[in-house]
């Protein structure tokens, strides 16, 4: 009897011990740095920069231009997104379009392909005289690129379309493969016409899912970076993001963490009132899944049409964009992307008459130096984040009652509602100064990985909870059963299971990490290159080859890792199924 | 009231329906029975206006519905039909009162009517409390219930269900039974109503259409489909527990004797009994399973993959790898040749 309840108590200590441990790890990596920023812009030396963003002389500036543009941008890019990835959607998954398959596979990569390539893609195409430096392939061609195609706002709400639309696409096919044609069909025999099925039935129940897309794509684009500050920057359109990265650039940080707090806020808002939307009681879960077959849609002579423009929304927003990108890492001049051709801006010497001096990125040490970082950064953080994620599932899994478990859970998943500048923003403020005994962290290669961990923690928590579930429970307690030792049952059920589950999750952190931009801009130090943050840097000062070389790199190494990842895992994309 | 004229339909090059003819009149509760991919779903989607015939005719009363030879068929909505889903398709964005109102409003109904006719019929399935409920807020059962009284709210002159029950558990599947038979009955309207489950077939029908591989096997009442099968198949398909079937060969010689060696005999489960020693007239079997329906036992033995099973009073103990001495009546109750057919 007192052994039991000892046992009892020990055990439940055990739990509370591993409880508080995990806790405490997704709060100094997840809650620090947020608590931290708020903190110091309420510091009495710090606080006026609130009144001095929201009210000031300067707040105009600021805050309210950067944040209509912000939202002209979400509302913009969430509408764009919805429509194009709506669209394809609903001719992938309910018609009978030609190669539904390559379609439905075109439009899940664009979100492979980084915003700031697109942008520069973009820029190579349409950039006109107007900033100086060298001017697009199109005014080459001897076309007159009116301004606003060239820079601001437009090209910015093209690019992150092209770029967030995939996401959009995903997220409402994935809910559109589950209406089961026999909803379609019970609205058939009720003597309902095709518009009337489609805007009684099929968009209602797919409601949530375009609410998701929006939502997800509205807060993508609010927290891009690159896209704006490649297109918009030139022409002195700021958003939030790049407001705040020019506030830290220059020292007023208290100012950049108002800035930083407030857009955190918006994009949060946005998520939750998407959330808020679609919960509720009409959960639309599809009921029961016996019966219930595939009908499409018999699309008749608008068949071709629609083929063809879906082919170039697919191919506009995918081979188009990598081969400007690759012409013009090879043009020395991108008013004639097609001719000249050199490897100067990859292998070449320094050359004094050359692009002011630069070396091609393969013989520039920085360079090289460079993508060993990145490298190394991308294996260490799906290394960390892997070995954080399976412990967080694992504890919520196992011990996942109570308010310490609340507690972890909704951490994890915080970094989620942040963008990733803002993310950098509050990592400075908590690890740019010394903390106790330990010395600053800014400009080391630890702070990357711990910012990159904590960012992508809520991904390597569904990574984890995906493992587990596969793995625990019936698995491996029939290998119990039949008395297999804990060691055994390891290395025969759990590591099998596990190990294809794990090592995709991690090549996609590592993908994450490779084409990020927002993130690592703010935490970039010369001792710390990152080969995103110098594509942008030479892209900024106008050196688009060597910027669209680098990029070209990032784009070889992200596309060879997602195609590992996606063979490993199998991925299932319902939608395709025929 | 329903007239199948050598109904056909073929995906590519898999004849799903064959040349299926068939008439039942106004009132009648049709059942379509058979093993899964026989063709039963396929013919209730062609009854519905969802699938086009690629032979033959559907008429319904006075009209031709649909035409295989001419490849045209009249729009689901304009047929005169309810279709109930074996997935019940519930719309789940809308509550119980809104997945019935709502092909009212497609109709065109008014306000008022509309919303007496919600009422009337959400009394008749007795859910009449669920109205403001959304589909994924309610039991399996009651979801069935909104399938169906959604369905009869237009008062379709044809009732079709495809498979509804298969989702519900034992309990609750003899409960819709007659549950079906009622507004069955309550709405006068025509019933087709597809199943692989001969015990609901059995039980609902008026008429039954066995059918296997496309084809139908037998078009009859129930009790005549029991009594008198004209194939095989329906024999060993049918009642509860179905018919016996014995090769000749396997015989013992005193039965076997006058019968075509190729054929098999057919005896019923009640004409066989149980003796305690091997006869002239018995055959070993492996002891199975016994259990006991309705005050008799039910016996079931085995021998390579051929089941036999009997129905007796006061079966004697037995333990699975005792020996089971079946005993078969003088002549069997039909006998069907290699093929299938009935012989006489």
């Amino acid at each position: 009897m007192t052994t039991t309840t000892l046992r009892q108590g020990l055990r439940l200590d055990g739990a509370t011990l591993l409880k508080l441990g995990v806790l405490a790890l997704v709060g100094v990596l997840i809650a620090a740095p947020l608590l931290r920023i708020v903190l110091d812009t309420l510091s009495p030396g710090a606080i006026v920069a609130w009144s001095e963003v929201t009210t000031g002389r300067l707040s105009r500036n600021l805050l309210w231009v950067p944040l209509g543009n912000t939202l002209i941008l979400g509302v913009g890019v969430a509408c764009g997104c919805v429509l194009i990835g709506g669209f394809l959607a609903w001719l992938v998954v309910m018609t009978d379009v030609p190669f539904r398959r390559t379609i439905g596979l075109m439009a899940t990569l664009p979100f492979m392909i980084p915003s700031f390539a697109t942008a520069l893609a973009w820029g190579s195409l349409f950039r006109n005289s107007r900033v100086g430096g060298q001017s697009g392939f199109l005014e080459g061609l001897g076309l007159a690129i009116p301004d606003w195609l060239s820079w601001g706002m437009v090209p910015t709400l093209i690019v992150l379309i092209a770029h967030y639309y995939s996401l959009a696409f995903t997220v409402i096919a994935a809910a559109l493969a589950t209406v089961n044609s026999d909803l379609v069909e019970a609205a058939q025999i009720a003597g309902a016409k095709r518009s009337r099925i489609l805007f009684g039935i099929v968009l209602p129940v797919a409601l949530p899912a375009v609410v998701a897309g929006a939502s997800l794509t509205f807060a993508g684009a609010v927290s891009n970076f690159a896209a704006p500050a490649l297109l918009g920057l030139p022409v002195r359109m700021q958003t939030m993001a790049t407001r705040l990265f020019g506030l830290i650039e220059v020292g007023q940080t208290a100012r950049g963490y108002v800035v930083a707090i407030l857009l955190i806020a918006i994009s949060a808002l946005f998520l939750w009132a998407g959330n808020a939307v679609v919960s509720g009681r009409r959960s639309y879960a599809t009921i029961t899944g016996k019966g219930g077959r595939a009908k499409r849609f018999v699309l008749g002579a608008a068949r071709t049409p629609l083929f063809l423009l879906a082919a170039l929304v697919c191919l506009l927003t995918t081979v188009v964009p990598v081969v400007i990108l690759i012409a013009s890492s090879l043009a020395p001049s991108s008013s004639a992307l097609f001719s000249n051709w050199t490897l100067h801006y990859w292998t070449g010497a320094s050359n004094p008459s050359f692009a002011q001096g630069q070396p091609g990125i393969f013989s520039n040490p920085f360079i090289l130096s460079g993508t060993g970082m990145t490298l190394a950064l991308g294996a260490s953080v799906a290394v960390t984040t892997t070995l954080a994620g399976l412990l967080v599932a694992f504890v919520l899994a196992r011990h996942g009652r109570g308010p310490l478990a609340g507690a972890i859970n909704q951490l994890s998943f915080l970094p989620l509602l942040v963008p990733g500048i803002a993310f950098g923003a509050a990592y400075i403020a908590l690890f740019g100064a010394p903390i106790g005994p330990f010395p600053a962290l800014y400009g080391t290669f630890p702070l990357l990985v711990l910012a990159a961990t904590a960012y992508l923690m809520p991904f390597a928590v569904q990574t984890g909870r995906a493992v587990i579930q596969q793995v625990s429970g019936d698995l491996d307690e029939s290998a119990r059963m039949t008395g297999a030792s804990f060691p055994r049952r390891l290395a025969a059920i759990t590591v099998p299971l596990a190990s294809r589950g794990l090592a995709a999750g991690a090549l996609i952190v590592f993908v994450k990490i490779m084409r990020d931009l927002s993130l690592v801009v703010l935490l970039f130090t010369p001792t710390t290159p990152l080969l995103s943050v110098l594509a942008y840097r030479y892209a900024s000062e106008g050196f688009g080859q060597f910027a669209n070389a680098i990029t070209v790199v990032i784009l070889v190494i992200s596309i060879a890792a997602t195609l590992l990842a996606n063979r490993l895992q199998t991925k299932s994309q319902p939608w395709l199924k025929s | 009231m329903i007239r199948l004229e050598n109904l056909g339909k073929s995906f590519g090059s898999f004849d799903a329906v064959k040349e299926v003819s068939l008439d039942v009149p106004r009132g009648a509760f049709l059942v379509l029975v058979g093993p899964s991919g026989c063709g039963k779903s396929t013919m209730l989607r062609m009854l519905a206006g969802l699938e086009t015939p690629s032979a033959g005719r559907i008429v319904f009363g006075e009209h031709t519905v649909s035409d295989g030879g001419q490849g045209w068929t009249i729009d689901p909505s304009r047929r005169n039909v309810g279709l109930v889903f074996q997935s019940y398709a519930l719309w789940p964005h809308m509550t119980v009162a809104g997945n019935v109102d709502w092909p009212l409003k497609v109709k065109g109904l008014g306000k008022a009517e509309r919303r007496q006719r919600i009422e009337e019929v959400l009394r008749l399935l007795g859910i009449d409390g669920l109205a403001g409920r959304y589909p994924n807020e309610i039991s399996g059962g009651q979801q069935q219930r909104v399938a169906i009284a959604r369905m009869i709210a237009p008062r379709p002159g044809i009732l079709l269900f495809d498979e509804p029950l298969s989702n519900l558990d034992a309990k609750l599947r003899v409960e819709m039974r007659t549950e079906l038979l009622r507004v069955h009955r309550a709405t006068g309207a025509t019933s087709v109503y597809v199943t692989h489950d001969q015990v609901e077939a059995m039980t609902m029908a008026s008429h039954v259409a066995v059918l296997n591989n496309g084809r139908v096997e037998q078009f009859g009442p129930p009790a005549e489909l029991v009594a008198n099968p004209a194939t095989a198949f329906v024999a060993t398909f049918v009642g509860t527990p179905p018919a016996n079937l014995v090769p000749v060969a396997a015989l013992p010689e005193a039965l076997a004797a006058g019968l075509p060696a190729e054929a098999s005999a057919m005896y019923r489960p009640e004409e066989l009994g149980i003796v305690a020693a091997p006869g002239p007239d018995s055959l070993a079997f492996d002891f199975a399973e016994a259990s006991p329906v309705a005050g008799r036992t039910m016996v079931t033995g085995t021998s390579g993959d051929r089941r036999l099973t009997a129905v007796v009073d006061g079966a004697p103990a037995l333990a699975v790898g005792d020996t089971v001495h079946f005993r078969l009546p003088p002549r069997p109750a039909v006998v069907f040749a290699a093929s299938g057919e009935r012989l006489k």
